[in-house]
């Protein structure tokens, strides 16, 4: 590209003038290599771009798939639901929750009293006997309470038997209908005549249940006297600790006594014929805090333990690997000598190599109980959550998840780190900075969208694993208490990729059960989605930036 | 790429007499009550096995412009980057004899500080280097890194430097905006600005513009006599009419060694060594 002004170069002999003649072939494609009617250069090209295809389909035909077999869950948990109205099961869970407000109160005073009993056998070093002795009106006081709920207690037992006919009587109905159906499909007229299907007239079998409302009523009355009749004669605490603590149970005992009108409120404008909408069905799925199936008495389908149990494992792992795999990252990128780099380097990579069912194994065999040994001696009860008695719970799982997630933030953030260019860490130490100011503000910051990327993928990395989780993380289905506050972290819980992992292979197919598990698939695929998708945004932002 | 787009650019190989043209009266100016402010003292320098510098021996001046000119691979941008240490970033590499003493002290002494060394002698890079941050953060960062915190200071540190490096007026309407939106002789001033940002005695220049267009060119050299008044500059340079125009001094080195160094007019026009004469003639390098 030379500008116009200077002269074209001179060098050409004149006698070149005549073109001289091509030989034989000039020029010529020589390779002689056909398939299909394609060269060596188009058989590559078909290759590739049919592997680049071959793995878009795939994807595309998993989500379809995981659509396809979740697409059906809301429809069959509407129905679900609606079998849980029709049989008048909801209306016997009015109570029941009820029972359990009781039961939780209960809870607390027990708890109470184990503290009072602790503090006069610990401190005040008064044997059993005389310690029990002198809670003596307190358990007077505890019994009274507890008395209170019987005759609702004994009411739900006889109510859920009650819906639990009703409920049956109509799953024989269904599976009649279906077998008569299936009878009727293969042209057996006369054999689906024999099988007589009666629908189940649910307005005259709740009759029963409706008809229990004025002893509901009279229950209800009875608990709250004697409720009432007991806070009045609940005797003092010593310590001002235990008294606030049982203030605060006295108010709440209180609170519950009046929420008994709304009960039987609920319970009077309660219709069995109240259709369930859609949206019910499916907010049910995504908000349900309880997952239980096969049960005798109505199943469950809520994402919400499995996803706050996934969530909270992944956080405990990143917690313990983002300060180790960054700080690795920086160590080895900026600090290590290069024989500690060849050492350090595939050290961390070769963590990746291990399968993680042995991890997992490591997990149950040594590392938790290790970790409940720690959490049990005395010097360690500083501890938030210490000392804990689950051998398997979030903490196990996740430190195991951090061990995979490590080898994926270090090799990232360590690229990220590398990519970062020699010139700004010069003219960093040329202006008197030390080394570890250079790295703190001029190393990280400019690699950091890159660090960031890095432990989302590791999140991502983390959130997908399903052995480790499945063997070292309780494998409790439960919403973790996060009232306890650390101890949250020292808590058995469930996983979404450790359920599926569980019952895929258990559940009929195209079972509720079944579609609701491929509900979860759906709910896992998009997050990791999500944080790829959130990833790879702030890469391409960080390339823009050093660009 | 073209060869004839700035007659002044070119390499010496071109035009061999006018380096001698262009010497400035500055390269005159050196007198005898000039005080030594850098003295390299036989100095032998490797990188790992390999040896860069064999027995230099140097005395910079205070408040002068030294140029170090040479072929490449002669090892100019290996002593520069000696006065601050910063081949102590490189595995393996030594000053194996020798001293180096900047106002009397041995840098390599026991109770120096590179730190403080490098607080001292300030460097601007081939390549333009700034941060990836605003502008004025690219100026303070040196004296944030000493924990100078105050705005009202801070402010007028940077517009000082920015004056100083002619760059103020082109960006005082976006000192926030970042240093890397910034052409590439802005940049180049920019990095300037934070080199004196920090006040060294002693700024080091390793071919600063060896990546600028001419008029971009022009300005740091202008601004190269306008520091001089302040700070004493080591520049590297291969570009003879710089060395001519910018430098009091000339050192010429070959093959790892000084061959010679003297008044930058006696250098170009009066060399006493025949290879110097031929390297700023342009008949090698
Ligand atoms: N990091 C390094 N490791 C090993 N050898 C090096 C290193 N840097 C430079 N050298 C060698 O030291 C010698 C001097 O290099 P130096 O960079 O000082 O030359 P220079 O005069 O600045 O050249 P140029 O004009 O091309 O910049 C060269 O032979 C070079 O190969
Ligand atoms: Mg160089």
């Amino acid at each position: 590209m030379a500008p116009p002004s200077i002269p074209p170069p001179t060098t050409a002999p004149a006698e070149a003038a005549p073109t001289s003649a091509a030989p034989a072939g000039f020029l010529a494609n020589k390779s002689r290599f056909r398939l299909f009617g394609l060269t060596l250069d188009g058989c590559i090209k078909v290759f590739f771009g049919g592997n680049a295809v071959v793995a878009v389909v795939v994807l595309s035909l998993i989500t379809i798939f995981l659509f396809k077999e979740g697409g059906g869950f809301t429809g069959q948990n509407r129905a679900n639901l609606e079998i849980y109205r029709r049989a008048g099961l909801e209306f016997v869970d009015f109570m029941r929750t009820q029972v359990a407000g009781h039961t939780a109160l209960t809870r607390e005073l027990s708890e109470l009293r184990l503290r009072q009993f602790n503090r006069l056998t610990q401190e005040q070093k008064l044997p059993p006997a005389e310690a029990n002795a002198a809670l003596a009106t307190f358990d007077k006081f505890s019994d009274q309470f507890d008395d209170a709920v019987v005759p609702l207690r004994r009411l739900v037992s006889d109510l859920t038997e009650t819906a639990t006919a009703i409920k049956d009587k109509f799953a024989i109905n269904e599976n009649l209908s279906i077998a008569r159906q299936q009878l009727l499909a293969e042209g057996k007229a006369a054999e689906a005549e024999k099988i007589a299907v009666k629908p189940v007239d649910f307005e005259a079998e709740l009759k029963p249940l409706l008809a229990a409302l004025p002893d509901y009523q009279k229950a209800a009355a009875d608990e709250a006297a004697k409720i009432a009749a007991a806070l009045a004669a609940a005797p003092a605490l010593p310590s001002p600790e235990l008294q606030a603590r049982l203030e605060k149970l006295k108010s709440s005992a209180r609170a519950y006594v009046n929420g008994f009108p709304e009960v039987e409120k609920t319970l009077r404008s309660w219709d069995h014929r109240q259709p369930v909408p859609a949206a019910r069905a499916f907010a049910a799925f995504v908000f349900g805090r309880e997952w239980i199936t096969q049960s005798f008495w109505q199943d469950w389908y809520g994402i919400l333990p499995l996803l706050v149990g996934s969530l909270l494992v992944s956080l405990a792992a990143l917690c313990l690997a983002v300060p180790l795999g960054i700080g690795a990252a920086i160590y080895v990128n900026q600090l290590a000598s290069p024989r500690e780099q060849r050492l350090i380097k595939p050290g961390i990579e070769f963590i990746a190599a291990i399968p993680s069912v042995v991890l997992g194994f490591f997990g149950i065999a040594v590392l938790g109980e290790t970790l409940r040994w720690l959490s049990q001696q005395s010097w360690l009860s500083w501890v938030p959550g210490f000392p804990y008695s689950e051998r398997l719970n979030v903490l196990t799982a996740g430190c195991l998840l951090a061990l995979i997630a490590v080898p994926t933030i270090f090799t990232l953030a360590e690229d990220a780190l590398n990519n970062v260019p020699r010139a700004f860490k010069e003219a960093s130490f040329a202006l008197g900075a030390s080394r570890l100011q250079t790295i703190l503000k001029i190393i990280v910051p400019a690699s950091l969208s890159g660090i960031i990327s890095a432990v989302l993928l590791g999140l991502g990395r983390v959130v997908g694993e399903t052995m480790v989780v499945l063997l070292c993380a309780g494998n409790r289905i439960a919403l973790p208490d996060f009232t306890a506050g650390l101890s949250v972290l020292t808590q058995p819980v469930h996983t979404m990729t450790g359920i599926i992992a569980q019952e895929m292979g258990e559940v009929p197919h195209a079972s509720i059960h079944y579609r609701a598990l491929f509900m979860v698939g759906l709910v896992l695929f998009f997050l990791s989605l999500l944080i790829n998708w959130l990833a790879q945004k702030i890469v391409r932002r960080y390339r823009i930036a050093i660009g | 790429m073209p060869a004839a787009i700035s007659p002044t650019m070119e390499r010496p190989s071109a035009q061999p007499t006018a380096p001698a043209l262009a010497v400035s009266a500055a390269g005159t100016a050196a007198s005898a009550a000039a005080r030594t402010i850098i003295d390299i003292d036989h100095v032998d320098f490797f990188y790992g096995p390999s040896q860069a510098l064999h027995d230099v021996s140097l005395k910079l001046d205070e408040k002068k412009v030294t140029a170090f000119i040479g072929p490449s691979g002669c090892g100019k941008s290996t002593l520069l980057r000696c006065l601050n240490r910063m081949n102590d970033l490189i595995d393996g590499t030594r000053v194996a004899k020798g001293s180096i003493k900047i106002r009397g002290v041995d840098i390599h002494g026991p109770q120096v500080d590179v730190i403080e060394l490098r607080k001292r002698v300030g460097m601007v890079f081939q390549k333009s280097n700034p941060f990836p941050k605003s502008i004025y953060d690219n100026i303070t960062y040196g004296l944030r890194l000493q924990g100078v915190k105050d705005k009202s200071r801070l402010d007028a540190v940077v517009e000082k430097s920015l004056r100083g490096a002619a760059l103020w007026d082109e960006v005082k309407d976006r000192l926030h905006t970042s240093g890397l939106g910034l052409s590439g002789g802005q940049q180049q001033r920019l990095c300037i600005a934070r080199a004196i940002a920090v006040e060294p005695d002693i700024i080091l220049m390793d071919e600063p513009c060896s990546a600028l267009d001419p008029i971009s060119t022009s300005k740091v050299e202008e601004l190269i006599h306008e520091l001089k008044k302040q700070f004493t500059i080591v520049i590297v340079t291969h570009n003879m009419q710089q060395a001519a125009r910018c430098s009091d001094q000339t050192a010429f080195f070959y093959l790892g060694r000084l061959v010679e160094f003297a008044d930058t007019r006696t250098i170009f026009m009066n060399p006493a060594n025949p290879q110097t004469e031929a390297y700023v003639s342009g008949r090698f390098g």
